[in-house]
């Protein structure tokens, strides 16, 4: 996941400013008066636009359904999320951000807060399976958790405010 | 007598008329609406039934331009949040603070070098440094530029630039409306004026939950009267403290800016500010006689020139020092150089203290000028880089660019 910076334009509206793993660079500003821009900028030179679009409120919002997947699931993500009644097994990148780096799997309580489990960690080079409660998290670590749907989205928020 | 709504009417006409070709031509409307106010006034024709002069409804016709002003700064204020200005970064405030330092400093230096008297002094330097929110914001919504990244940095220079207009136009209205002659005296008007302002600020940060309980109308009609009462009455009071109108309403809309509410009340007031902001160029295009621009014409060309010079530098030193580009910091000075409506309110208090009638023409070129040169410039500043690239050979040829830093 990309980073996204939030800013605020001043009689104009608001602006957020992303920037996709792949290296792309996207700033979508929603104007006060309900439309959307979005641009994109060339890789090499963040000065210059690509291309832009203008869309009115309800385009916007149209589009937004169709790009987060409410009409259609590509089928290549099921092996990322697998689904068992209601066990859910799922992966989630630690960001730089998270509260959780430095800390150790019993420091945070993750069975005790979330009744999730970590299933397993993957680092650049080395992964361990079934880690154990003196395993310290660190950034870009992938972690692999599962749990209740519930639990898993607790487990996250953890990970994100420690 | 029954003609005054036919007048007024006819007047209204032009302007929308003078709005639909500005927006045809995708320009700002503040150029078009002051020429046109030149054309007509005490020189134009009379053809049949139409009176071109508009002799008789001058007279309410600068009235509904005067409420045109405290619209378009109750707005300013409204959108002016003092919040925002205490969380904004370091690169704003420094790159804020610089332009207007340079460009007040500038001013100063020309009106003196003009030999201009004090007061005058002042007022031009005041006119050399507010650069037009409404033309500015236009530009870059209209050359799609709200994604690029000195966009940030524009607005908030432009709200320091706002923080700036509120200040300098309290301090001057204090020693010119105030009437006083003595050093003590003029003292204390201007710190009446400075305390006032003062108070709506305290009153900004302090107040805004009894503000929300207060302004909590559900209705939008009540609110819109009870909002316009007080700004009328509040621009009114602050008339009779010796403070200008527009800081009145300006101060006003600072207070209202922390609520719950200012959202709302903002869309409330975009269309009196749009309506009677139009009218209030358009007046001000009235009250000026063709025939004397040509005594301010060179004054105006070297303000306009120094005020071109200055944009650029500070646009410069304000951009970098944010760690971006030279070509974005090009696009800072040429988009921040548009001069238009708070230019005309220094001017305009100026006049109504009496300084030089020379203020008027000039003011009224100055404006034209940078109003149509600003947006011009901003829109070809691709060239205008490539054109400074070559004398300071900021960057290589593209392939190279990675290696510049």
């Amino acid at each position: 996941m990309g980073t996204i910076r939030e800013s605020e334009l001043p009689g104009i509206g608001k602006k957020y400013q992303v920037e996709t793993d792949a290296g792309d660079k996207i700033v979508i500003v929603i104007h006060d008066d309900g439309r959307r821009e979005i641009y994109h900028f060339e890789k090499d030179d963040p000065d210059e636009t690509i291309s832009h679009v203008t869309l009115e409120d309800d385009e916007a919002r149209q589009i937004a359904s169709i790009i987060g997947g409410m009409t259609y699931k590509p089928k290549a993500l099921d092996s990322i999320q697998v689904s068992l009644e209601e066990l859910v097994i799922e992966w989630c990148k630690v960001e730089p951000s998270f509260k959780c780096i430095n800390k150790t799997i019993a420091e945070l309580e993750v069975r005790q807060r979330t009744g999730a489990t970590i299933l397993a960690i993957v680092e650049k080079g080395q992964q361990k399976i079934n880690p154990g409660p003196d395993d310290q998290l660190r950034a870009n670590m992938t972690l692999v958790m599962a749990g209740e749907r519930k639990q898993i989205k607790q487990l996250k928020e953890l990970l994100l405010h420690g | 007598m029954d003609h005054i709504i036919f007048e007024v009417g006819t007047a209204l006409l032009l302007v929308a008329i003078a709005s639909l070709i500005a927006a045809k031509l995708k320009f700002s409307i503040i150029p078009f609406l002051m020429v046109l106010g030149m054309l007509v006034g005490p020189h134009a024709p009379i053809i049949g039934i139409f009176d071109f002069t508009f002799i008789e409804s001058q007279e309410v016709i600068s009235f509904l331009g005067r409420i045109g002003v405290l619209f378009l700064l109750f707005y300013i204020g409204l959108e002016f949040s003092v919040s925002k200005l205490v969380k904004s970064g370091r690169n704003i405030v420094f790159g804020g603070t610089t332009y207007v330092v340079l460009n007040f400093v500038i001013g100063l230096a020309y009106g003196f070098l003009v030999k201009f008297p004090l007061y005058e002094t002042l007022i031009i330097a005041g006119m050399l440094s507010v650069s037009s929110t409404a033309i500015v914001a236009k530009v870059l919504v209209d050359l799609r530029r709200t994604g690029n990244s000195e966009t940030e940095l524009i607005l908030g220079m432009i709200l320091f630039d706002d923080l700036f207009l509120a200040v300098f136009l309290s301090v001057m209205s204090g020693l010119l409306l105030g009437g006083a002659t003595s050093v003590g005296g003029i003292l204390l008007s201007v710190g009446i004026s400075m305390g006032y302002m003062l108070l709506f600020f305290v009153i900004a940060r302090t107040a805004t939950p009894l503000l929300n309980k207060l302004f909590n109308i559900k209705s939008n009609e009540i609110l819109i009267i009870v909002v316009f009462s007080l700004l009328f009455f509040i621009a009114g009071f602050s008339e009779k403290l010796h403070v200008a109108e527009a800081i009145g309403a300006l101060l006003f809309g600072l207070a209202l800016s922390e609520t719950v509410h200012s959202k709302r009340i903002e869309h409330l007031v975009v269309p009196f500010r749009d309506f009677f902001g139009a009218v209030f160029f358009f007046s001000f295009g009235l009250s000026i006689d063709p025939l004397t621009l040509g005594d301010a014409a060179w004054i105006a060309i070297g303000a306009v020139l120094l005020t071109i010079l200055a944009n650029m530098i500070a646009g410069m030193i304000a951009g970098r020092n944010a760690d971006l580009s030279h070509k974005a910091s090009t696009n800072i000075g040429l988009t921040v150089m548009a001069r238009g409506e708070f230019t005309i309110i220094v001017a305009n208090l100026g006049i109504a203290a009496g300084l030089m009638p020379m203020l008027k023409p000039f003011s009224a070129l100055y404006v034209l000028i940078l109003a149509i040169l600003g947006p011009l410039l901003a829109k070809e500043s691709k060239l205008i880089y490539s054109g400074l690239n070559k004398i300071f050979k900021w960057s290589k040829p593209k392939e190279k660019a990675q290696s510049e830093s």
